[in-house]
């Protein structure tokens, strides 16, 4: 029974916020219109500490940021990244990524 | 002192090359995408151009192969620099003295560096407008002084002018999902160097590519094949040889110039053929036959 109730503690605590999970921020950008220029986003991104990955809808102007566990970022931060790569963040939602 | 017309020729080769930018957009001009910040784009071209309709009496026929490495570098997301250096075999035939003589020269051309700054830019869902200048210098690396066994080789088939030459322009872009516009205009003044000074250069550009494949877009980054046209008239002025007016230099041409274009995320490949449709020069200065370009472009 001891075993049981240790095995049910250890899953919750491994499925449980307590380890802190990324980010998964969706932002939509304008301006975005050719494949080789949405590579500088991409650049961008993936030289910023705590980039887990970075995938690029160009249809519809979505670039999709995971972060790596317990990394966060600003509004502010990412849109100057965007605007680094010479882009314009219109909006962007955040989600935490399940563990 | 005839073969000094030739520079005509010569010079409007740099120009062309000298102006090609790395961003995915015209194959013969430049563009004004950005260049991320702390970003690289590399470029290599290859360009041969031929000239073979000589309205002289010597029947001139010019052959200049060139690879153009290009390297662009993104201060911000406003402002880049651009280094140009070419590498040129240059092959002139021609009858002199009733023989069929073969002059011919390779080395390194004049390398070119350039700022361009994005003063205007309107985005939106997936399109975007830019507006950007540009200005630059050209410096005398290539060789000058060259000669053969016939004697000193004249201009047409040097690989530099010895001169320090300035240039500057305009350049715009509206590009969207479905296809790219870009217009340029610009201005060189060519300074005197060895006695001679080459006519001054002004161009006016335009460039429509048009996504051929894939007709719809599905998610994701997909690469994009282009049909590209452009259009490029070429002014130069008449040069100058010992402060005197050349008469058979320089002049106007108008070429029409078909491509296409594969871009993917980290790549371009691309190729264009320059085909003179008008080419009102002055007295008996070389004509193009035609201007050939293949390259590719790499974003590291």
């Amino acid at each position: 029974m001891k075993q049981v109730l240790l095995l049910i503690l250890f899953v919750v605590l491994w499925s449980s916020p307590v380890f802190a999970a990324g980010k998964q921020y969706d932002l939509r950008v304008d301006g975005l219109a050719c494949p080789f220029c949405a590579y500088g986003i991409e650049k961008r991104f993936s030289k910023t500490e705590g980039v887990a990955n970075v995938e690029i809808d160009l249809k519809n102007g979505l670039v999709v940021v995971k972060t790596t566990d317990g990394k966060s970022f600003t509004e502010d931060q990412l849109r100057n990244i965007v605007k680094d790569a010479g882009f314009t963040m219109k909006s962007m939602s955040e989600n935490s990524l399940g563990k | 002192m005839r073969l000094k017309k030739l520079t005509v020729i010569v010079f409007v080769i740099v120009i062309m090359v000298l102006m090609s930018a790395v961003e995915a957009a015209p194959i013969t001009f430049n563009t004004a995408l950005p260049v991320a910040k702390d970003e690289y784009l590399f470029r290599q071209q290859f360009v041969i151009n031929q000239s073979g309709k000589d309205p002289g009496n010597l029947n001139r026929d010019r052959t200049a192969i060139t690879a153009v490495t290009t390297l662009a570098y993104g201060i911000n997301h406003k402002f880049s620099v651009f280094g140009v250096l070419p590498y040129q075999i240059i092959e002139l035939e021609l009858d002199m003295a009733g023989q069929r003589v073969k002059r011919d020269n390779s080395g390194v051309g004049d390398l070119s560096v350039f700022g361009r700054y994005i003063f205007h830019q309107h985005n939106q869902p997936g399109e975007t407008f830019r507006l950007a200048a540009f200005a630059g210098l050209k410096a005398p690396t290539g060789d000058e002084t060259a000669s053969d066994n016939i004697g000193s080789l004249p201009p047409a088939v040097l690989t530099g002018s010895g001169s320090w030459d300035v240039f500057t322009g305009l350049v715009l872009t509206q590009q969207t999902l479905a296809y790219q516009f870009d217009g340029q205009i610009s201005y060189r003044v060519n300074n005197e160097a060895n006695n001679f000074e080459a006519g001054n250069l002004f161009r006016l550009d335009g460039s429509l590519q048009y996504r051929l494949w894939p007709r719809s877009l599905e998610s994701g980054v997909p690469a994009f094949l282009y049909g590209v046209l452009e259009v490029n008239l070429v002014n130069q002025e008449k040069n100058e040889a010992g402060g005197i007016n050349d008469n058979n230099s320089g002049g106007t041409r108008l070429f029409i110039s078909p491509g296409i274009q594969y871009v993917t995320r980290r790549w371009i490949a691309e190729t264009a053929l320059q085909i003179p449709v008008t080419q009102n020069l002055h007295g008996t200065a070389l004509e193009n036959d035609y201007i050939f370009r293949v390259g590719m472009r790499f974003n590291f």
